[in-house]
């Protein structure tokens, strides 16, 4: 009898999932060593053409675009998502949390199409936020919301909002609150007791919340695709206007195995980024 | 370990007995795989109702996209999840140079004796109805803008207006290439001409859905269209004006064949033969504004007169630039890679 009789039984189905993974995983890697065949489903042999075709110019700017609109929408979803989670947090009224928490979590339920449509309907050139500006008298023409950046960015920090306000509210939750109290009676303001105990307090939420946030926007898909209209291509879009769209599943491979290793390659230099901060955060 | 053994083979079986079919019902229908939404709906209303009618076997449909689908055919090749597919007529011919298609007997097919010579595709698939690619544009905000030919499309009042399939740049590519005399085996000569309709491009939209929402908004006023869903639109009420350009316009065929490895084939062939009915083919024309694939078909005068509904061997030879299935399957890689790197991006 072990100590834990029921482990491997609650254990074997992850076991058996990561099997699955792995061999996936295994397949794409095996796929972009090898040779496209036109006309065929099925490759050629082994060669590393794939990724010496990825030297193209392109691919670079599409990777660099990638991480910078990855970097502009934790950016952005931490700015907006810190003052929601603290609101959530530090809410007296069971009403208002509820209201606070209803707002934020709403998205996740309608997929991640819905809401990009959504956004199509409100920065289109004849599209809310235009009308409504055209309206107010403050533009003279519509702006070009749709197919840029900007528009790419904030669909994005939409999809990405409640996962970011939920992590955040949780960091913010344990924070002893004697401390800010503590703060307080020693004569700090509001203002001083967030910036010197809470905010120091919640940096190990606010870097778990970006990491997720950058993680998550980087495979984003429908969102750059129908905001970006081809204009705004994230690697997610190249893996799919290369790959699927034209049956070149090496290639596609190629692409999707570059995209990871640079998803690691940023992952870990924002970790070692993180690290100083993270001690500031142990309490 | 032993008992760790256990609970993997356990959880395996699990798995295997949530994802098995049941024979039992496996053995009294005809399954058949095409893409979801409005294809699906009229194939289950038009063509499986009277399949069934005739033969008191229900149809099952297995839906999806089209890399979906040839991917998961390529997946259970010899044991295909479908007896019958339908698929565009290019990738038609990467599911038989795969051998995931049956040679079919069109003896066993009676109503296969009056399709017209375009959709005999591939001793494997034949077509079941057609579109075609082509201008649309929405004549309430291009006023005193007229296109008889492709080349309108790189006139300067065209700038920062078009939008174009981003899953298909075949159309562009081989128009291109007419337009300086290649074709699309020689489809290079184009190349320089295309970069020249760059400015032109203000989006590239990803699917019909997409196609549709960007000119009823009129955020792209001008669109490399797919001729059904403008007849759709003009129907929801958008004022979308279709072209056929004096060199024609682009042809698609969707395509049906018979997986090999069906047990059901005797079934399949009777479904395909009510799909080339003549009153279906009707019918379909009819609620797809496409074009039927067999002579016989008696269209609807109103349906017929609309552009890109060819009913004619007039209108097949003069108004279709028809780009051969085989070679597009196997140049479409191609194309699609110097489309992105050259005008996409």
């Amino acid at each position: 009898m072990t100590p834990r009789p029921l482990l491997r039984v609650f254990v074997s189905p992850a076991v058996l999932c990561a099997i699955g993974f792995a061999a996936a995983l295994g397949a794409v890697l095996q796929y972009s060593l090898r040779a496209y065949v036109p006309g065929s489903l099925e490759p050629g042999g082994f060669t590393l053409a794939n990724f010496t075709a990825l030297l193209h110019p392109l691919y670079a700017r599409v990777f660099l675009d990638t991480v910078w609109i990855c970097c502009l929408t934790a950016f952005f979803t931490l700015v907006l998502g810190y003052p929601l989670a603290f609101a959530l947090v530090h809410a007296r009224s069971v009403a208002l949390k509820s209201v606070i928490l209803v707002i934020t979590v709403t998205p996740l339920f309608l997929g991640e199409v819905v809401r990009t449509y959504s956004w199509i309907v409100v920065l289109g050139n004849n599209g809310f936020l235009n009308s409504m500006l055209l309206k107010a008298g403050l533009i003279d023409a519509p702006l070009q919301l749709m197919f840029t950046r900007l528009g790419v960015v904030t669909a994005l920090v939409h999809v990405t909002l409640p996962v970011v306000v939920i992590m955040l509210a949780a960091a913010l939750a344990h924070i002893d609150r004697d401390y800010e109290r503590a703060a307080a009676s020693l004569g700090a303001g509001p203002i001083r007791a967030f910036l010197t105990v809470t905010l120091p307090l919640s940096t190990p939420g606010i870097i778990a919340s970006v990491t997720t946030a950058f993680a998550w926007t980087f495979s984003a898909f429908a969102t750059p695709q129908l905001i970006g209209g081809g204009r705004v291509n994230m690697v997610a879009n190249l893996v799919y206007q290369l790959g699927f769209a034209s049956f070149n599943f090496p290639f596609a491979a190629s692409l999707s195995v570059a995209g990871l290793m640079l998803t690691f390659a940023v992952l870990a230099l924002m970790r070692t980024a993180a690290r100083p901060f993270e001690r500031i955060g142990l309490h | 370990m032993k008992r760790l053994g256990t609970s993997i083979i356990a959880s395996a079986l699990f798995f295997v007995l949530l994802s098995a079919p049941s024979d039992a019902v496996a053995q009294d229908k005809l399954v058949v795989s095409i893409w979801g939404g409005s294809w699906r709906d009229m194939v289950d209303k038009i063509i499986g109702t009277k399949f069934t009618a005739e033969t008191g076997v229900p149809v099952e449909y297995i839906t999806g996209g089209t890399i979906d689908r040839l991917n998961k055919e390529k997946l259970a090749k010899g044991n295909p999840e479908s007896d019958v597919t339908f698929t565009t007529s290019h990738v038609g011919w990467l599911y038989a140079n795969d051998g995931l298609y049956e040679e079919l007997d069109l003896d066993k097919v009676p109503n296969a004796k009056n399709l017209i010579p375009q959709a005999r595709i591939s001793p494997y698939h034949i077509g079941t109805w057609a579109y075609v690619y082509t201008i649309g544009y929405r004549s309430d905000l291009l006023k005193g803008v007229s296109f008889e030919s492709w080349q309108d499309l790189w006139k300067p009042e065209i700038k920062g207006k078009l939008a174009a399939p981003d899953f298909d740049p075949s159309h562009l590519i081989v128009v291109a290439a007419i337009l300086s005399g290649g074709d699309a085996a020689h489809w290079e000569k184009g190349q320089a001409k295309l970069k020249e309709l760059k400015p032109s491009f203000k989006a590239f939209y990803t699917n019909d859905a997409n196609s549709q929402q960007l000119i009823a908004n009129g955020e792209t006023p001008v669109q490399v269209i797919l001729s059904m869903n403008a007849h759709y639109m003009v129907g929801e009420g958008v004022p979308v004006e279709l072209v056929i350009p004096k060199e024609g316009a682009v042809l698609g065929i969707d395509t049906v064949a018979i997986m090999k490895g069906s047990k059901k084939r005797d079934l399949a062939y009777k479904f395909i033969n009510v799909a080339l009915d003549p009153q279906v083919q009707a019918q379909v024309a009819s609620f797809k504004k496409g074009s039927p694939m067999v002579s016989n078909a008696k269209i609807d005068p109103a349906v017929a007169r609309l552009p890109g509904v060819f009913t004619t061997p007039e209108q097949w030879s003069r108004q279709a630039i028809i780009i051969d299935h085989k070679l597009r399957a196997e140049k479409t890689a191609e194309w699609r890679k110097w489309f992105t790197e050259n005008i996409i991006n």
